[in-house]
């Protein structure tokens, strides 16, 4: 017999292929958002503590989204993709 | 050989449907309930219902593959729908991929939000769609499958995998299916769909991520606003989504209240204002710990209260369910919003 899959889809056209650029970890200037749920900035405060052992922090920030259960903001990404070379989230929970 | 799930059209060995569910449990098509086969001719009965909608769909987050409509068909066989459901069930997808719907947040959020379906408009007694008695439960056909052929969609193509990318702590049983109609006739206000623009006679499906219905039992009162007193302790929630990720929320009034809220000359927005006053939480019922991390994340008190949603608007009102002193109030997820999707035929 044949039956139709449940599960089929098509890739989406428009889906963009992103070139990520080398990251310098020593150096580069880095985010550090939290999804704004509970323990997300301490785990991030964490983070950027165990950084500080082996490179300058001064250019590693905090940045958060208003909401947990909502998409980032343009803003807030237009901030990370032209500030940062890198961004690290934590999904408090 | 292609992978199954890369084929749209799988041929398999004849077998029986135990055997089918046994496979479709491998692919992790199933729900958990017995499936009906999507055959190529039962699909092809379903496609033949939606000719009046040839938009094509979006991606589906959170998987972001666009569907087909056969493969939205072979989910609402799956689930038992008869063929002339099938164009509820596409005006529910369609709903829940409104983008303020939040269709990601809402599957893969540990809260237990299922996707409520409201049905209005004349194709309610066509299909037979439960609006009176028991209109939340179980017995009707309609109620049961459309419900569930849309939640087999958010498994299967939007890849909502309980334990996966739906991270529900507790789930829901509204996740199973959820729908039901509008109780117009004992309505004494205006039909819901009405309220949101369309014509008595368009036929619309409202969805809204939501928990299930949460009772309002009021026996005793017998004013509007002593049954609006009971209705909004009931609402005045400090663990609900809404007090902090503000958003929608239904209170689907039984028909008995309703007349008495009619009687005592109250309107959808009358309604709306004691609802939106009376439902506030008191700081007193929140902890500490969760006044700080509102007060950190901009959802601070006015005075010595927190409101349950951004304002009255978020209080949506209709009628539904048949004889009896019961409503229900249905708050959301929150960070999402309602949507009314006219259904195409």
């Amino acid at each position: 017999m044949r039956i139709y899959n449940p599960s089929f889809g098509l890739s989406a056209a428009s889906a963009e292929k992103v070139t990520l650029k080398p990251v310098n970890w020593k150096t580069d200037a880095i985010a550090l958002i939290s999804n704004s749920k509970p323990n997300a900035r301490e785990l991030l405060m964490g983070v950027r503590e165990k950084l500080g052992a082996h490179r300058q922090v001064e250019n590693i920030k905090f940045l958060a989204k208003n909401s947990a259960s909502q998409p980032a903001p343009k803003d807030l990404l237009q901030e990370v993709a032209t500030n940062y070379k890198a961004a690290l989230l934590a999904l408090g929970d | 050989m292609k992978d199954i799930a890369d084929q749209e059209v799988i041929d398999l060995e004849d077998m029986d449907v135990e055997a089918f569910n046994e496979f479709a449990a491998k692919q992790g098509w199933s729900d958990g309930m017995p499936l009906y086969i999507p055959t190529e001719a039962k699909v092809a009965k379903f496609v033949e219902t939606v000719r009046g909608d040839n938009r094509p769909y979006p991606p589906v987050p959170p998987r972001q593959i666009v569907p087909t409509i056969q493969a939205l068909a072979a989910n609402a066989v799956m689930a038992g729908c008869k063929p002339e459901y099938f164009p509820v069930a596409t005006a529910a997808m369609r709903g829940v991929l409104d983008p303020d719907y939040n269709l990601h947040g809402t599957l893969a959020t540990t809260h237990s939000c299922a996707p409520m379906v409201m049905i209005s408009g004349p194709i309610r007694h066509e299909l037979n769609i439960n609006c009176g008695s028991n209109c939340f439960g179980q017995g009707w056909q309609a109620n049961a499958t459309i419900g569930r052929a849309l939640g087999l969609m958010l498994l299967n193509v939007a890849g909502a995998k309980p334990g996966e990318m739906d991270r529900s702590t507790q789930g829901n049983p509204a996740k199973y299916t959820f729908c039901f109609g509008e109780n117009e006739e004992e309505n004494p206000w205006t039909p819901y769909h009405v309220q949101r623009g369309f014509a008595p006679t368009d036929n619309v499906v409202t969805v809204m991520s939501g928990e299930g219905p949460h009772n309002l039992n009021d026996h005793g009162s017998t004013t509007g606003i002593g049954l609006l007193t009971t209705f909004a302790g009931g609402m005045s929630n400090p663990g609900s989504n809404t007090i902090y990720g503000k958003g929608p929320m239904f209170v689907i009034i039984g028909p008995e209240h309703a007349a008495t809220l009619k009687r005592d000359g109250f309107t959808l927005d009358t309604m709306r204002e004691e609802l939106w006053k009376r439902s506030r939480v008191h700081l007193s019922r929140v902890s500490a710990e969760n006044l700080d991390t509102y007060a950190t994340t901009g959802h601070k008190p006015d005075g010595d209260w927190l409101s349950i949603g951004r304002s009255p608007d978020d209080i949506h009102i209709t009628v539904a369910g048949g004889p009896g002193k019961h409503s229900a109030f249905i708050p959301s997820f929150g960070g999402t919003t309602v949507a009314s999707v006219r259904i195409a035929r």
